[in-house]
């Protein structure tokens, strides 16, 4: 798991490059990918909405609306998927993380998008596919 | 399954409207009265009622309260809630993000955007309050952005309720702003339903009326509207 996060840390190298900015639409790949992106946050520590959407500015130079991000975790920890703990010395903000049984779930999900992004990046690299 | 229908998910309702009449699909729904006249509650029974009939999904949005304190508040009006009837009160959005005053008007307009990418179905949204985004907002251009919020929720089909409060029905005055004006809100609605309170020597009732239904032959009477152990009723006209 930990070389899948590395591989997804790798994109703001592209983001941040101005040259290369505005022909890879990284908003773009965020945005469609966002709940991977999201459970792969909440994998490494157990995060809140605000914080979320900070670390997904840091790392992809992409702002995600609140109003995106928090039905998107409404949603996951209506699924079970997540559960909400509240943080210490403030009860009103609500950190996420994965429900322990959905971790390995989460884990392989994760796996199997990489492997299939990188299928795809193969192919269209190379003019071939290669498995 | 029997045809979904708003005038009959709430007993008496559909004496408002005249021959098959009903509140139009798709369109934007302005509920309107005085504080306590049942404006939440007409809503969010109406919807969950309503999705008793059909597959379709439905968002209600609230800047006024916990999602926690008003499912208590519709459950003290005998109104059960829908499992397909979600309930958003971006409270969490209001605590965390309190040092940056975020745009209410956005947030919800990609909150719409996330619902309707992850249900197919989802075609009713309930907004709750009008007052309460004014309040939120201080740099809103209310006629510019509520002319270009009702003309999202049309372009998107969801039969929308809006709810606001005001004062004083004849004058169509606002709370919560600091001054009586004309409201764009009036002008830009397909329809208008008004809940209230009259009072005389005997008694206190609460009503409902139908201000204003675009393309609707309705009835213009107000009718009481009581609440019972199942939630809300409308009785008869109420003179």
């Amino acid at each position: 798991m930990g070389q899948i996060l590395n591989d997804l840390r790798l994109i703001p190298k592209f983001a941040n490059n101005p040259g290369l900015k505005s022909d890879i639409p990284v908003e773009d790949i965020v945005k469609n990918h966002l709940e991977i992106i999201i459970l792969s946050l909440l994998l490494e520590k157990p995060r809140c909405g605000y914080d979320l959407i900070k670390e997904i500015i840091a790392r992809y130079n992409v702002m995600i609306s609140q109003g995106t991000v928090y039905p998107l975790l409404y949603s996951l920890k209506r699924e079970g998927i997540i559960h909400m703990e509240s943080m210490k010395g403030d009860m009103k903000i609500k950190n996420y993380s994965i429900t322990g049984d959905f971790r390995y779930t989460v884990e392989k999900k994760i796996d199997g998008f990489i492997k299939t992004e990188e299928y795809i990046l193969n192919s269209i690299r190379n003019g071939e596919i290669y498995v | 399954m029997v045809k979904s229908t708003f005038k009959n998910s709430i007993d008496g309702l559909s004496d408002l409207f005249k021959d098959e009449t009903d509140i139009p699909g798709g369109s934007v729904i302005l509920v309107t009265g005085v504080e306590g006249g049942l404006k939440s509650g007409l809503v969010f029974n109406i919807i969950s009622n309503y999705l008793a009939s059909n597959d379709k999904y439905a968002l209600y949005a609230t800047l006024e309260e916990t999602e926690e304190s008003h499912s208590r508040n519709m459950k003290s009006l005998g109104i059960k809630k829908h499992d397909r009837l979600h309930i958003f009160d971006y409270m969490d959005v209001r605590h965390e993000w309190k040092n940056e005053e975020p745009d209410f008007l956005k947030v919800t307009e990609e909150m719409i955007n996330f619902y309707r990418e992850k249900y197919a179905d989802f075609s009713i949204f309930a907004f709750d309050s009008l007052n309460a985004l004014y309040s939120l907002s201080s740099n809103l251009n209310i006629r510019k952005q509520m002319y270009h919020f009702f003309t999202m929720l049309r372009t998107r089909k969801l039969t929308s309720f809006l709810i606001m409060e005001t004062h004083s029905p004849d004058r169509h005055l606002l709370i919560g702003t600091g001054g009586y004006m004309e409201r764009p809100e009036f002008f830009l609605a397909d329809g208008i339903i008004e809940l209230g309170i009259v009072e005389d020597k005997e008694s206190v009732k609460r009503y409902i009326q139908i201000r204003k239904m675009r393309g609707v032959n309705h009835n213009m009477e107000k009718h009481q509207i009581l609440v019972g152990k199942n939630g809300l009723m409308v009785v008869g006209s109420i003179y």
